[in-house]
């Protein structure tokens, strides 16, 4: 707010000083850039007393001022960004064009950081861990810019000629250090393990239908177990009240989410921020905040979401789903801001080509978890070719769940976990079993979908597996 | 108004660059290290033993924003308490001034005052006429080149001897820092180039010429001080700081000389007459073995010797005619060279104090005057005609 006064006949004496200076950088701080100038290498100075390497180099140790100037030790020129801003203002006295980023980089076997340029990498991409190397300049510039900058490091190159054996073998191949081996294991294991997902209750799906689908925190929590001990690692939850209907009151939710970790504290519960027909955006996202769930569903388009005979055609109840792109990007921020990972919905090509522009900004975190959603009256209906494109379209190392309404839930999940992606079945999507018989409970889906599974050769992902494939940070 | 101390304290330790008006070699922090690893070999005690350092010089000479923090790889600072301090050219007797406050006080018991400056690095002119009010004509005395001095005196004495005193005084200054290993200009001038440096030594402002001016230097200095129980415990020849005085006064900003119908009252004289008083000293002249002098100019080294010590008539221009104000005179002025030899402004007035301090004790090498110090004044000098008085003692017994 302004402040108020009086500004009348106050004069103002406009006026510029030019302050030249000249900086005498000192014999250490001389020879750090003439052999950087040089001879392209970093060098640091260590304490003989504390043992620190310090880089830049200095003539003495802060801690006691032991005269180190002569104990001059080579640091890689690579390492470890600790800590990095993004430069967004544009200004012509800055060495690059905004937004850049200047990371603080602690060269392997140095003790302390120096500040440099980081380019190679956009600023949505850096992480404090990158690994990064110096970028010597071609031409001397007699300060720090002898490194022109800093980029992420590339993988050592290995020519041709100096391959033993196919890389493709087992043996002999590029020697790789057992993280890299530990890692690559790792990899293939997880690639085995599918997440198996069960949608309790959704916000349509009622007792008359189907006398399983939970409304009080109990029954949650009593078909979360059952749901577990089947191979499901995630429960999706919208809250009901005890009649039935969908709530977005806070405590109702908070109880309900609490019920099933209480009962099964190594489940994943991942809340809906849709609720249900006619909530406010602040009604769906404040109460994931409220609660703070591990995921929680991003919905992408505003669609027609509508009850519609399959049959004849018949319209029962017309609505829309309100996913405005503003939705979408406030939702999305606030999950990231709190930890919440974002499990986002796609009804359809577009939905999914929202969420690419609003990512965009650069606030999503990776990995990407993706929902397809199939046989939404409005949405789109399950198609394998669909299914396919939808895959291609999504980021390569993104993950991918499905689910589909009625008789195309499990066609739904059994394509996508042919294709390296994960299944979500439960009675918010289908009351049935694929028999054509009511489903027990979710629960009973759940275990046809490990039957799939096992016929594709994959394996239920345990809850603890699932968050690490799918970056979820315990809480 | 001061109440006297709470303990005694000495100045156990004094440590000075070479000062030059280049340092390539060093940075700030580097060469702010030389001092204050000769001060702390001088005391005997490591930087462990440092409870606070006081870190001074002029405000923006270098560009630098808080050199304080940036210093401390030369300063030890870390992981102490350390305050900075900046009053102008005045700073380096201020935080002597300030040590010996925060020891008197019992706050700390051993604390290192130290002063520096590197003008080469930055443009003072920035720093300088930042501080006036630019709606009005920037204050004329800022930045310390005048030549209202050389007028007044060539009034009261003739030209001719006035001139003559004022290089008489200047070939004095040069004559001591030749035996300075320290000092930054020493150029061997001889008492009798004082016609021809009166005639072409290039002309600053009226009658004060390049050769009256000092110097811009690069260096640092540093003093150590401690508490009485302290400074006996670890010093054979701790020196006593009896008292000092500050007086800073505004309107001598836009003072060009004085008129007898307009008589101002120099802060100089003011402040030596006050401090003088209640220290019981009635003879000044008499009582001080030596005195190191912010001389910024030889006219104004000249004409302050009347300020500082109540001459009357032309007894500060005898003094110096008969160079009394030799080493070996009757009353020694600067044996180091002073302010006109070495001038890296925030170690300046330290650098007064180091040295007076330095002949208590007899360890000017050199520069050292025959006869036994016991009583030592040390002056410091800025903004404009800003005055800083300390008293030093060899004995504990006043």
């Amino acid at each position: 707010m302004a402040l108020e006064y009086d500004k009348k006949d106050c004069f103002i004496v406009e006026g510029k000083l030019a302050l030249p200076y000249s900086y005498f950088a000192g014999r250490v701080g001389s020879t750090f850039i003439t052999t950087l100038r040089d001879k392209k290498k970093i060098m640091g100075v260590k304490c003989p007393v504390c043992n620190k390497v310090y880089l830049p180099p200095r003539q003495t140790c802060e801690r006691d001022l032991t005269d180190i100037r002569d104990n001059w030790v080579e640091v890689q020129p690579a390492g470890e960004v600790i800590n990095f801003t993004v430069v967004r203002y544009d200004d012509k006295y800055l060495p690059r064009k905004a937004p850049f980023v200047m990371a603080l980089i602690k060269l392997d076997g140095a003790d302390t950081p120096i500040v440099h340029i980081l380019d190679g990498v956009s600023p949505e991409e850096v992480v404090i861990g990158m690994k990064v190397e110096a970028v010597f300049s071609s031409s001397p510039t007699n300060n720090i810019l002898d490194i022109a900058h800093f980029a992420p490091k590339k993988p050592e190159k290995v020519y041709v000629s100096q391959r033993k054996v196919s890389a493709k073998e087992k043996e002999g191949g590029q020697p790789i250090s057992d993280e890299q081996k530990l890692k690559q294991e790792r990899r293939k294991e997880m690639s085995k393990k599918v997440i198996i997902t069960a949608a309790l209750s959704g916000a349509a799906t009622m007792k008359n239908q189907n006398q399983a689908v939970p409304y009080t925190p109990q029954e949650f929590a009593e078909e979360s177990y059952k749901c577990y001990k089947a191979g499901a690692a995630m429960i999706h939850v919208h809250a009901r009240e005890d009649n039935g209907m969908p709530t977005h009151d806070h405590k109702r939710i908070k109880d309900t989410h609490d019920a099933i970790k209480e009962k099964c504290p190594e489940l994943i519960v991942n809340l809906s921020s849709a609720v249900g027909m006619g909530k406010t955006p602040e009604q769906r996202i404040s109460q994931i905040l409220y609660v703070k769930p591990e995921i929680a569903s991003l919905n992408t388009n505003t669609m027609n979401f509508s009850i519609v005979d399959r049959k004849t055609g018949k319209v029962f109840i017309d609505f829309i789903f309100e996913n405005t792109f503003t939705m979408l990007q406030d939702f999305g921020k606030a999950m990231e801001e709190n930890n919440i990972k974002p499990e986002v919905e796609v009804y359809d090509l577009g939905g999914l080509d929202n969420w690419f522009l609003i990512a965009k900004q650069g606030f999503f975190t990776k990995p990407y978890n993706f929902n397809f959603v199939w046989g939404v009256a409005g949405g789109m209906e399950f198609r394998p070719d669909m299914f396919m494109v939808m895959k291609h379209a999504v980021p390569e190392d993104a993950n991918f769940t499905t689910c589909g309404v009625g008789t195309e839930q499990f066609p739904a999940v059994t394509l996508s976990c042919m294709v390296g992606g994960h299944m979500r079945v439960g009675l918010e999507d289908n009351i049935r079993i694929p028999t054509g018989e009511l489903a027990k409970g979710s629960y009973e889906q759940v275990e046809w979908a490990v039957k799939i599974a096992q016929i594709l050769g994959k394996e239920p992902a345990t809850p603890d597996e699932a968050r690490e494939i799918m970056g979820i940070k315990k809480q | 108004m001061a109440k006297g101390k709470n303990r005694n304290v000495a100045i156990i330790g004094i440590g000075q660059t070479k000062h030059s008006s280049h340092r390539e070699d060093v940075n700030q922090p580097e060469m702010i290290y030389e001092a204050v690893s000769a001060a702390l070999k001088d005391a005997n005690i490591s930087i462990k033993d440092v409870d606070c350092v006081v870190h001074g010089n002029m405000e923006l000479f270098e560009m630098i924003h808080q050199p304080d923090l940036w210093h401390v790889l030369g300063t030890g600072a870390y992981g102490k308490d350390s305050i900075r301090i900046t009053t102008g050219g005045t700073v380096g007797a201020t935080i002597a001034c300030v040590s010996d406050n925060l020891i008197a006080s019992g706050m700390y018991d051993i604390v290192m005052a130290i002063g520096f400056e590197k003008l080469q690095e930055g443009h003072t002119t920035g720093g300088i006429t930042n501080m006036a009010d630019p709606l009005w004509f920037r204050n004329l005395q800022t930045g310390a080149l005048t030549g209202s001095t050389a007028y007044d005196v060539m009034q009261e004495f003739g030209e001719d001897r006035a001139k003559r005193a004022s290089m008489m005084y200047r070939i004095i200054m040069d004559k001591h820092a030749c035996l300075n290993s320290n000092a930054h200009r020493a150029f061997g001038l001889e008492f009798d180039q004082i016609e021809t440096l009166m005639n072409t030594s290039p002309q600053l402002v009226g009658e004060l010429r390049l050769i009256h001016m000092c110097s811009q230097s690069d260096g640092a200095c540093a003093v150590i001080l401690a508490s009485e129980k302290k400074a006996k415990e670890l010093s054979k020849k701790p020196v006593w700081i009896r008292d000092h005085i500050t007086i800073h006064r505004e309107e001598t900003f836009n003072m060009f000389g004085y008129h007898q119908k307009y008589p101002v009252y120099k802060t100089h004289k003011f402040a030596a007459e006050q401090l003088f008083k209640r220290n019981d000293i009635k003879q000044p002249l008499e009582y001080f073995d030596v005195f190191e002098m912010y001389d910024p100019a030889s006219w104004w080294g000249l004409d302050w010797l009347r300020d500082f010590f109540f001459l009357k008539g032309d007894e500060h221009l005898k003094l110096v005619e008969n160079k009394e104000i030799m080493i070996g005179g009757s009353m020694p002025i600067n044996p180091s060279g002073g302010v006109i030899a070495t001038n890296p402004i925030g170690a300046t007035a330290l650098l007064r104090v180091a040295e007076a301090a330095l002949q208590i004790r007899g360890d000017a090498g050199a520069h050292q005057i025959p006869n036994n110090v016991k009583h030592a004044l040390a002056s410091g000098f800025g903004g404009t005609m800003w005055t800083v008085l300390m008293l030093l003692e060899k004995e504990l017994n006043w």
